[in-house]
């Protein structure tokens, strides 16, 4: 049904256009001055075409608006009987965070900038945020829908094929709002249970790992921000979404559980791959200026902003990082 | 300027200055609102480059994103409110009085005031480049980033305080011209000879009499918000950003109008004027205009589809704002029907007029399919919506103001534009408006998001971001030939003569430039079209075709005073703005430059108020 208006939407606004220019057009050369021409004719109008040009397009206009109304209608909901996905969606500057209550089982997840969905089955998103107005679009599988803070929007979708779908923060939201992206990840049933169960689940790490994990704790105070071992509580992010309002050097920061089973990372903008992370945390506003990490970390309260960590100190971060699936 | 004032009165140039500060002559005021806007208009337009120019290629880094998003954010402000909104007072003050047959505004003075406000304000708010804290909230200043503490510096408060001495300017601007249309018209004009320009500037200003006041609350919770700690907007305290948008577009809509109607105006003055017949159904565009004026109240939502308002009030929106379309396809049919067998001149103002509709009609159905909500989740914050507005402003407004200008700047200087660069500058700026707007409608149906200050090769915008780009530099070009062209011309451009194009209104009846007191006689209005009635007559009846109305000693005329206690009253209300700007606590008072503001703008209301219009010994 939507196609179909936006099918006959493009027809008739197609046909309108040729028609219209085209008399345009005509009229204004065909009735062009000519040396010799008399004064025209001194008409007022016509009252029976002025009419008909009145009523003919109210009729065109609101048979259109009728339509339009029904397919609003008809989309507002995921078909009855449907066993939607539930999923919580929350705009942050300048990433967004993905709450599952009951994944698959059970289990919650909190995961970032990845929409990981099983194909051919609805889901259903609360859309909300934490600080300023965001919107929540994913051009291929659904229209646009904001996410207001003190508002719980509804929007559902479902991917009838597996793949991944481009997604992008479509309402001004400040300095990076042209980079925060995400993606929606439809896989197969199994793969996505596959997913759910691995998550959090703690992963085997290297003796760098290790370190890495340390110093995320320890050193580098990832840790305030991030979380690295499951799903958030909402008590947890209210409590740094409180801590940044209050001015304090915190924010809501993407839960990186099963950050080596996303595509990319820095919501949606660079590949996942040790290079660019070590790029990314050695001097995060070189690649995203703006950003919150930069500004309100400590370790990076240094001249150039760069980490104040050494070069080993960064690459094991990153291997341990690369092994949280 | 220089020259016309010498003209009106001799003496150096402090004189000639001050004859202009103290000014309330409605030609003069129009001419410092043209000039002005022109200005900020070409401002705006070098904003809207640094903008085409970063996005010229994928990943470009001419600016910085805050940069980026500071241009956009005073692109979009700047020509609302201090381009086209003062272009079309313009119009309003130049041409109303002249076109009913008055000798000035109802309130000369209040007309003064109302330029040197808006003067203010366009000051006060680019103050912020100076200081470098511009405005980058966008220019809907949606809450809460427009708030504490997503916005810390004094960006947002430049705008917002900037956009408040707008909005008085605009407000008092609008009821004076209801009172002298209502009020002031000359013997024999009734409302419904009016020319359809006048009708439309008339249903203007009651749109802005209106909704004017709704975006001052707005802006005044922001300021409050921002300045004293309230919560209106603030949703941490459970303030609600929805009301702001509510707020915003409730004036906004309305807004597109006041933007809109007036250029509309001008074509309908200039259509018939060149195709040598009369408007086709009269009563149709007016009423029409009518139309739109009070239907603009009703279809604001459709800015906020994606909000979340709700199935209800979407459908209610979708309908109202597909009936808007009725009356805008009336005009458009009916301007169609003016060239229908006339016998059409092509002067520059005349191509400028046929372009309007001819770009007017692509933003016209572009803006039809923002009402099927269904596709305008689609649409929304897309360049899609860029390239609707644009239709309607630039392929709209802009043309329809252009008309304007190559029509009646025979009358304000005396002189003929040169009509080799007029035509020149039409085709120029009709080729760049389709390269640089006609794009963003693909970019947008794939996905390109608006308000982003990059985007990344794989998507596949390059070649039409590039062409894009290119088009903005055609336009740059047709606007420096225009500049050209007006300065050249009013140097040594040919003499125009009172009445250039055998037009039909009663500015054509006295000499070019107007003497100061319009007309020496009032005219006497037989019918629509006036001055082709009297022109028509004298041929048909073999006798010579009237000339202008001779001049008279203007000391003899009954006119108002110059009065420097307009210009005394805005100046004291920008000191009382800039004194929000700079906080020095003394005792209770946080804002003690405000406060000595306020006195002084107390002062020059009470003195304005008891000088007398004009000094006894003329009575």
């Amino acid at each position: 049904m939507q196609g179909m208006l936006f099918d006959v939407l493009i027809w008739v606004m197609a046909i309108v256009f040729v028609i219209v220019e085209f008399v345009l057009v005509y009229a204004a050369i065909k009735f062009r001055h000519k040396p010799g021409n008399p004064l025209p004719k001194q008409t007022h109008g016509n009252t029976t075409l002025e009419v008909a040009w009145t009523i003919i397009p109210t009729i065109l206009i609101l048979g259109l608006g009728v339509w339009s109304v029904q397919v609003l209608w008809d989309m507002e909901k995921p078909p009855v009987g449907s066993d939607p996905l539930e999923i919580v969606a929350t705009g942050h500057q300048w990433w967004f965070e993905f709450n599952y209550p009951d994944a698959a089982n059970g289990k919650s997840i909190t995961t970032a900038n990845e929409l990981k969905i099983p194909v051919g089955r609805p889901v259903s998103l609360s859309l909300e945020s934490d600080d300023v107005i965001h919107s929540f679009w994913v051009p291929k599988l659904a229209g646009k829908q904001d996410m207001v803070p003190t508002r719980e929007n509804p929007l559902w979708f479902m991917a009838d094929e597996e793949g991944y779908y481009y997604g992008q923060c479509a309402e001004y939201c400040g300095t990076q709002h042209a980079q925060m992206k995400f993606a929606v990840k439809a896989v197969s049933e199994e793969e996505y249970i596959k997913w759910v169960e691995g998550y959090g689940e703690s992963p085997s790490l290297s003796t760098e790992a290790q370190l890495g994990q340390q110093l995320f704790a320890g050193k580098g105070q990832c840790i305030t921000c991030h979380s690295s071992a499951g799903p958030d509580s909402e008590a947890l992010v209210q409590a740094r979404v409180n801590g940044f309002l209050s001015g304090s050097a915190i924010a809501p920061g993407p839960n990186l559980t099963d950050l080596a089973t996303r595509d990319k990372f820095a919501a949606g903008i660079y590949d996942r791959n040790s290079e660019n992370l070590k790029d990314w945390i050695t001097n995060p506003d070189e690649l995203k200026s703006g950003n919150y990490m930069s500004k309100l970390a400590q370790i990076y309260q240094t001249e150039d902003g760069n980490a104040n960590l050494t070069e080993s100190e960064v690459e094991a971060l990153v291997e341990y990082l690369q092994s949280l699936k | 300027m220089a020259t016309i004032a010498t003209k009106q009165s001799e003496g150096n140039t402090f004189s000639v200055i001050w004859s202009w500060i103290t000014t309330v002559d409605h030609k003069r005021i129009g001419i410092l609102y043209f000039v002005t806007a022109f200005i900020m208009f070409l401002v705006a337009g070098i904003e809207a480059g640094i903008m085409r120019m970063q996005l010229a290629t994928p990943g470009g880094n001419l600016v910085s994103p805050d940069v980026y998003n500071q241009m956009f954010t005073m692109h979009g402000t700047t020509m609302v409110f201090f381009a086209i909104m003062p272009l079309n007072a313009a119009f309003f003050n130049y041409i109303i009085p002249l076109a009913i047959g008055a000798r000035d505004v109802a309130f000369p003075r209040l007309n003064a005031f109302s330029y040197w406000t808006f003067l203010a304000s366009v000051l006060f708010m680019n103050f912020g480049f100076i200081v470098g804290s511009v405005p980058d909230g966008g220019w809907f200043a949606y809450a809460p980033l427009s708030e504490q503490p997503y916005s810390s510096n004094q960006g947002m408060e430049f705008w917002s305080i900037g956009l408040m001495l707008a909005a008085v300017s605009s407000a008092v601007a609008g009821l004076n011209f209801v009172v002298t249309i209502v009020n002031l018209r000359a013997p024999g004009m009734t409302l419904m000879r009016m020319p359809v320009s006048v009708w439309m500037f008339f249903v203007v200003q009651i749109l802005l009499a209106f909704a004017i006041p709704v975006i001052a609350v707005g802006l005044i919770e922001l300021t409050m918000d921002r300045l004293f700690g309230t919560l209106f907007f603030v949703t941490s305290a459970g303030g609600d950003p929805v009301l702001w948008q509510h707020l915003f577009w409730i004036f906004g809509h309305p807004e597109v109008y006041i933007l809109i109607l007036p250029p509309m105006g001008i074509i309908s003055d200039v259509l018939p004027a060149f195709a040598k017949k009369p408007l086709f159904g009269y009563p149709f565009i007016v009423f029409s205009g009518i139309a739109i004026g009070l239907m603009g109240w009703a279809v604001w939502s459709h800015h906020m589809f994606t909000v979340g308002l709700g199935p209800i009030a979407v459908s209610v929106f979708t309908i109202t704002t597909m009936l808007i379309a009725v009356p805008t396809g009336v005009k458009i049919f009916n301007w169609i029907g003016t060239l229908w067998g006339g016998s059409i001149e092509y002067k520059s103002a005349m191509l400028f007029a046929v372009g309007f509709i001819a770009m007017f009609i692509i933003g016209g159905l572009s803006g039809v399919s923002h009402a099927v909500a269904p596709s305008d989740y689609q649409q929304q914050d897309t360049y899609y919506i860029i390239a609707h507005l644009h239709y309607v402003l630039f392929g709209g407004a802009i043309l329809g103001i252009f008309s304007g200008i190559y029509f009646w700047f025979p009358k304000v200087t005396g002189k003929l534009l040169s009509e080799k660069l007029g035509k020149l500058h039409f085709w120029i700026t009709f080729v760049g408006l389709n390269l640089t707007f006609f794009p963003m409608h693909y970019l947008g149906m794939n996905g390109m998001p608006r308000r982003i200050y990059t985007y990344a090769t794989e998507f596949g915008w390059d070649n039409l971001n590039a062409l894009s780009s290119f088009g903005y530099i055609v336009l740059f070009v047709s606007m420096l030939i225009f500049v050209y062209n007006i300065i050249k011309s009013y140097k040594s451009g040919e003499e125009a003569g009172h009445d250039p194009w055998d037009a039909p209104g009663l500015e054509w009846t006295i000499t070019s430039p107007p003497p100061v007191y319009n007309f020496s006689e009032l005219p006497v209005v037989e019918g629509r079209d006036p001055y082709w009635i009297v022109k028509r007559r004298a041929v048909a009846e073999g006798k010579e075709i009237p000339g202008p109305q001779p001049l008279v000693d203007p000391s003899t005329v009954h006119l108002p005073d110059p009065s420097y206690w307009p210009i005394f009253t805005s100046v004291a209300l920008l000191i009382l703005a800039i004194g929000f700007m700079i906080e020095i606590p003394v005792w209770f008072v946080k804002y003690p430059i405000s406060v000595v503001g306020g006195l002084l703008v107390f002062v020059g209301v009470l003195a304005w108020s008891n000088e007398p219009p004009t000094k006894e010994k003329d009575h």
